[in-house]
C-alpha cells in the first residue's frame, strides 16, 4: 500500500469522525429540543382533549347530584375551601397535569408525566413515583431537564422565594409558592423529596412541592432543588389563578 | 474510502452525485433516528433526579 493511499484514508477517517461529532452536537443541542417541544405540545393536547371529554362527562353526571330542589347555584368560593379529591393512581409515562411557572416565562408551560425514567423526561417533566399526588398532603416531587430536550428548567436558578408554581389537573388550579431555593445538593440526597423535606425548613406535615434538576447546567455532579407549599386552589371554572394573570 | 465508493457508483458524474447525496441523507437519517438517541442518554444531561441513577 502506498503512502498516498494511507494518508488519504487517514484524512478521510478524520473528516468523517469530525462530521459525526458536529452532527451529534447538532442533535443534542438542537434536535432534542425540536423533538421535545413537539412531544410536549402533543402531551398537552392529549391532556386538553382528555379534560374536555372528562368535563363533559362530569357535567352530564353532575346535574342529578348538584342541582337541589331550591335551585341555588353553588358559589365558587365555597368550593375553594374544600380540599380536592384524591385522583386515582397516575399511569406510568402518561401526562396528568400541566405546570406553569411565570418566573420562567409568561408562556412557559410543560406537561407533567408520571415517572422519572429517561424516556419519560424526554416528553416533559417527571413526577417521582411514590411521592404525593398533586395537591395532596405530602411532597409532590417533580424532576425536569435543565438542558437538552427543550431545556425546560434552563432558568431554574432564577427562581426566588414567593414565586408561583401553578399546576392544573383539568379540574382544579393549584398555586404553590416557593419558600426556599434553589438549594444545591448531591445526587444521593434523596431526603429532599421526603414528605416533609427537613432541609427546606418545613417541620410539620403539609402539602409541599419539590422541583429538582441538574447542576451545573451541562453536568451531573449536583442537583438544584426548589421547595414550595400549596398556597391556594380554585376550580377551573373560576378562571385562571391570580399568578397567571398579567 | 470515498474514492472507492465513487468509482463503484453507476452512471455518469451527475447520477453519481445524486446517488451520493441520497446515501449521505440516508446515513444522517439513520444517525438521528437510531444511533444518536441511543448514544445521548449516555451523556450526563439526563441525570436530573435525586434517586434513580
Amino acid at each position: 500500500m502506498s503512502v498516498r493511499v494511507l494518508v488519504r484514508t487517514v484524512s478521510e477517517l478524520c473528516i468523517t469522525i469530525g462530521t459525526l461529532i458536529v452532527l451529534f452536537v447538532v442533535y443534542v443541542l438542537f434536535w432534542t429540543g425540536v423533538k421535545a417541544d413537539s412531544e410536549m405540545n402533543h402531551q398537552i393536547d392529549q391532556l386538553q382533549k382528555q379534560w374536555s371529554k372528562g368535563s363533559v362527562a362530569q357535567q352530564s353526571k353532575a346535574p342529578p347530584t348538584t342541582t337541589p330542589a331550591t335551585g341555588n347555584p353553588k358559589t365558587p368560593t365555597a368550593r375553594t375551601t374544600e380540599s380536592p379529591k384524591a385522583p386515582g393512581p397516575y399511569a406510568y409515562g402518561k401526562p396528568f397535569a400541566v405546570m406553569y411557572i411565570p418566573r420562567l416565562g409568561f408562556t412557559w408551560n410543560k406537561p407533567v408525566l408520571e415517572g422519572t425514567g429517561t424516556s419519560v423526561l424526554q416528553k416533559g417533566l417527571g413526577h417521582y413515583r411514590g411521592t404525593a399526588q398533586l395537591g395532596q398532603e405530602g411532597n409532590f416531587a417533580v424532576a425536569g431537564h435543565r438542558r437538552t430536550y427543550g431545556d425546560p428548567f434552563k432558568d431554574f436558578p432564577q427562581l426566588r422565594r414567593g414565586d408561583a408554581v401553578v399546576l392544573t389537573d383539568g379540574t382544579t388550579w393549584f398555586t404553590y409558592r416557593i419558600d426556599k431555593g434553589p438549594y444545591k445538593t448531591v445526587p444521593t440526597d434523596v431526603e429532599v423529596i421526603d414528605p416533609v423535606p427537613r432541609k427546606s425548613g418545613y417541620t410539620a406535615p403539609g402539602r409541599y412541592l419539590t422541583l429538582t434538576t441538574c447542576d451545573p447546567e451541562w453536568g451531573h455532579s449536583h442537583r438544584l432543588i426548589v421547595w414550595a407549599h400549596l398556597d391556594s386552589t380554585q376550580p377551573v371554572e373560576a378562571g385562571k389563578p391570580q399568578a397567571l394573570r398579567r | 474510502m470515498y474514492g472507492f465508493i465513487w468509482r463503484h457508483l453507476p452512471g455518469n458524474a451527475w447520477v453519481k452525485a445524486l446517488i451520493s447525496l441520497v446515501l449521505v441523507l440516508a446515513v444522517v437519517y439513520v444517525l438521528f433516528q437510531y444511533v444518536f438517541p441511543w448514544a445521548e442518554p449516555l451523556l450526563p444531561f439526563n441525570d436530573v433526579t435525586v434517586n434513580n441513577q
